[in-house]
């Protein structure tokens, strides 16, 4: 196997893993609770693993991506719902890691925040044009790899690697009041969606179909989930690590990205510094390709148009049209000066309530002898799947009361 | 055939995408057209696609936002015009012929044909 195919699985899970939304939840996670969060970030990782395999599955069998077999599954009435709260809540986290490069940007130049959201709005709208699929996910999925600069971080500061594996194990710690209890519980719910976004299962699985899987490339899209995803969760366990470990004694609330990047400055001072904020503009970037082209990818695969950067741009109009709409609909969210955390807080409220509409069909689907064959789930691959469904199921339903309870997660 | 052969066919039909004869997506099965009446066989003659196939489908204040989202065409692909049914529904003849591209080509006058690798 040519590790150059991994890149699919590590741009899905770089995206999706250490975007905007995961670097700031995972290090208020470490400074507000220590450790004690690592476990919901390993049980979410194998969830989207579990996810992740299966849509690719589907696509290299059944050469269905995930938004046609949501409409055919669920109906047109349903599936137009999920279209709609998904496109919602693909916009908002499209125009939050717009938001967050855009302040990456102005962390590493001084220039202005809004003039930085425009410049890069233009040149991820360039790179999609210029660049084929296989390119788009060599360049970001490798560009993202910076992020190691966390994982490296996290051993040149000697955690205390006991309790850092103590936390792998579920718990919840002692001793917290029903307030604190609520803002864990809140993290929890928040971890999973954010673990979990719908966006990360339609990239993949019409990367795979980009890619012309078939069912040769079953084993491929296996290590490429597990090994694309499993980086993705090692580098977010790193980023809350390193909180835990920096900033959880003395009181620090890591409310901005730039302060995820102290956590390589304080090891290895102003080159530190300059790696963790490529990594996150590679990263946070690569996040708004994948979210922006899987929102295209559902409103193209809903309506039967023709779809993917693997044509030329001219080969598949309305699929073009609508990922440089959704670009400048996703800047001109930016440009309204709301506050970029405020618009994760609501990509990742939204995103849970979607949840169970995009992965129940895939279950469906990918559990169905007619379409799958001798590719159908497995024991291992049905069972988790329909814990995990009954998991984010109940994670969905508690969202929204834990979001108001804490104030979005601030007590 | 199984008095309910027919039905699960429709509902297996709906919603499914459709591929011409060179493979291009041209469309969803968003409705089926089907002919019969009292004490005869119910006989599907055709499928519907196009926005205005909702009609049936959606309550009517969102065939009304469909409508004036994306207006109310229909195409109408005759039967014998399948060459298979799996996942999605596979025709025997480019899309152009049966009038499914039109809105795809309208879109492409926008989109310049250069820059791209």
């Amino acid at each position: 196997m040519n590790p150059l195919e991994l890149t699919l699985g590590i741009m899905t899970a770089v995206g999706g893993f250490v975007d905007i939304s995961e670097l700031v939840f995972a290090a208020k996670a470490g400074s507000a609770f220590g450790y004690a969060l690592i476990w919901v970030f390993a049980f979410s990782t194998i969830g989207i693993i579990v996810f992740s395999e299966m849509s690719g599955r589907v696509a290299a069998v059944a050469k269905q991506p995930v938004f046609n077999l949501m409409r055919h599954r669920l109906g047109l009435k349903l599936g137009l719902v999920t279209l709609a709260a998904s496109i919602i809540s693909n916009l908002i986290t499209c125009a939050a890691e717009i938001g967050g490069v855009a302040l990456v940007l102005n962390y590493l130049t001084g220039w202005p925040y809004l003039l930085m959201a425009v410049a890069m709005t233009a040149l991820l709208i360039a790179s999609i044009w210029v660049l084929p699929f296989k390119w788009i996910e060599r360049a970001y999925g490798l560009l993202g790899l910076f992020m190691i600069t966390f994982a490296v971080a996290l051993v040149a500061i000697h955690p205390p690697w006991g309790q850092l594996a103590g936390g792998f194990i579920p718990q919840i710690p002692h001793g917290l009041s029903t307030k604190e209890l609520l803002t864990f519980g809140y993290f929890m719910v928040a971890i999973v969606s954010a673990v979990m976004f719908p966006y990360e299962v339609y990239f993949y699985s019409s990367g795979g179909i980009e890619e012309e899987w078939g069912p040769k490339d079953i084993m491929t899209n296996r290590m490429t989930a597990i090994l694309g995803m499993g980086l993705g969760s090692l580098l977010a366990i790193a980023i809350l690590s390193n909180s835990a470990q920096l900033f959880s004694g003395i009181n620090v609330d890591p409310e901005i990205p730039g302060s995820a990047a102290l956590e390589a400055a304080i090891p290895f001072g102003k080159w530190g510094l300059v790696l963790a904020l490529l990594g996150m503009f590679f990263a946070i970037a690569g996040a708004a390709v994948e979210t922006c082209m899987a929102n295209a990818y559902s409103i193209a695969q809903f309506f039967g148009w023709m779809w993917g950067r693997h044509k030329k741009p001219w080969e598949a109009p309305r699929f073009t049209m609508t990922w440089i709409v959704l670009f400048l609909a996703a800047l001109g969210i930016v440009l309204t000066g709301v506050d970029v955390m405020m618009l994760v807080e609501f990509a990742v409220l939204f995103s849970i309530l979607v949840l169970p509409l995009t992965y129940l069909p895939l279950l469906l689907l990918s559990g169905d002898k007619d379409y799958m064959r001798e590719y159908v789930n497995g024991p291992v691959a049905k069972g988790l799947g329909w814990l995990y469904f009954a998991i984010i199921t109940a994670a969905a339903l508690a969202a929204l009361p834990l979001f108001f309870l804490t104030s979005g997660g601030n007590g | 055939m199984k008095p309910d052969g027919k039905l699960k066919l429709v509902s297996e039909l709906l919603d499914l995408p459709l591929l011409d004869s060179e493979g291009k997506y041209c469309g969803i099965v968003d409705d089926v057209e089907l002919v019969g009446g009292a004490g005869k066989d119910l006989e599907l003659k055709a499928l519907l696609v196009g926005p205005g196939a909702y009609a049936g489908r959606l309550p009517r204040w969102a065939m009304w936002v469909v409508e004036k989202v994306a207006g109310k065409r229909i195409t109408r692909v005759p039967i014998d015009r399948i060459r298979s049914i799996s996942g999605s529904v596979q025709l025997d003849r480019p899309g152009d012929e049966l009038g499914l591209h039109r809105s795809e080509k309208a879109a492409g006058k926008w989109i310049p044909r250069r820059g791209a690798l």
